[in-house]
């Protein structure tokens, strides 16, 4: 069963893709999304900080999306 | 401050997908989705058993555990650090949520789920019946939704429809950050685990295995936060029974105890109506 709209455990080498399946056809940057998946796990496990996620996408989202309300925003982060 | 999260005794679940299909015609989930699946371990497919039937008279190898699976409401949740218009967020009770006005169907935050326990609208949503079933609006066309805990039900004082239909009371929802509350208890004084620990994403959903716990204490719909008295072991003085052993009552079966208080008797939350 690989049908990625059903809830299942991936092992972690299908991960990449099962996620990239999920992307497939996104009207947005799916190269963006797979490796911002990759990390939001590094933040998680503490391999990478929120304020450190954010900055390291921040550029790419506001031009991707026009906006970044991502709840990892560091206090007091420009975001000019 | 509250904290939400489910304990499920995988020892007590008996693959029923009694939690599937209420959660799908409480949450008026559309037809070829699932928010909530209960998955077997071992097999070729996602329902399907491990090993092998006797042959030749062998002794077979035939074994169905079963793994229910949903959103886990993960503490550090990635699907939330990833979302660029802030849509899913984690409530103040710990509730992870869709705010469906919001979400622009980029879905990123199902790559960043390694729970796979989101799906996505890529249709105009269809329910059977066509008006919809549950107590909750449909959600339309292009946008991810997934499992809330219920939270329309949990504001309301009510535990989750999974919860709540489980036959076998092998799932306990209450608050974590309550060391009195049974889910705290059990994950005390039980082994559980979390999916994919290795992640760091925290989930609150704790599984029980190894041995079986009491279940679900309490017969009414109610959380047991409303509930006066949740002892249906003991005279009151404990909610829980303290010894891991479960001795009398870890044989119930999903029978349900004797209860005492204002509690209401157990109505399940299912109506009549189909569903797929």
């Amino acid at each position: 069963m690989n049908d990625p709209q059903q809830p299942r455990l991936t092992p972690i080498d299908e991960w990449e893709d099962e996620a990239e399946a999920m992307l497939d056809g996104v009207e947005y940057d799916t190269e963006l999304g797979l490796r911002m998946a990759r990390d939001a796990i590094r933040v998680s496990n503490g391999e990478l900080s929120d304020a450190e996620f954010h900055e390291k996408y921040h550029e790419e989202i506001l031009e991707e999306f026009g906006e970044d309300e991502r709840p990892t925003k560091p206090e007091g982060f420009d975001d000019d | 401050m509250t904290n939400y999260g489910l304990v499920i005794d995988q020892e007590r679940c008996i693959g029923c997908q009694a939690c599937a299909v209420s959660c799908k015609q409480e949450n008026n989930v559309p037809m070829g989705q699932f928010w909530n699946r209960v998955l077997t371990e071992g097999g070729d497919k996602i329902d399907t058993p491990s090993g092998g039937y006797p042959e030749d008279g062998g002794s077979g190898s035939l074994d169905m555990q079963y793994q229910p699976t949903a959103c886990q409401h993960c503490e550090n949740a990635p699907c939330v650090k990833v979302c660029p218009v802030n849509a899913t967020y984690t409530r103040d009770d710990g509730i992870v949520e869709i705010d469906y006005d919001k979400c622009i169907g980029c879905r990123y935050c199902m790559a960043a789920c390694p729970y796979n326990a989101r799906v996505f609208n890529w249709d105009e949503p269809e329910q059977m019946p066509e008006e919809g079933t549950g107590d909750v609006a449909a959600r339309p066309q292009g946008v991810v939704e997934k499992c809330t805990f219920c939270s329309h039900r949990v504001d309301e004082g009510l535990d989750p429809a999974c919860v709540v239909n489980c036959p076998a009371d092998a799932r306990i929802f209450g608050d974590l950050d309550d060391e009195g509350s049974t889910v705290s208890k059990y994950i005390n004084e039980y082994e559980t685990d979390q999916l994919l620990e290795d992640r760091g994403t925290d989930p609150k959903t704790h599984y029980i295995s190894g041995e079986m716990s009491p279940g679900r204490p309490q017969t009414s719909d109610k959380m047991e936060s409303e509930l006066d008295d949740v002892s249906p072991w003991s005279d009151g003085t404990e909610d829980v029974p303290s010894d891991a052993d479960g001795s009398d009552s870890s044989d119930s079966g999903g029978s349900h105890h004797s209860i005492e208080g204002d509690a209401d008797p157990h109505v399940p939350a299912v109506g009549s109506g189909g569903d797929d």
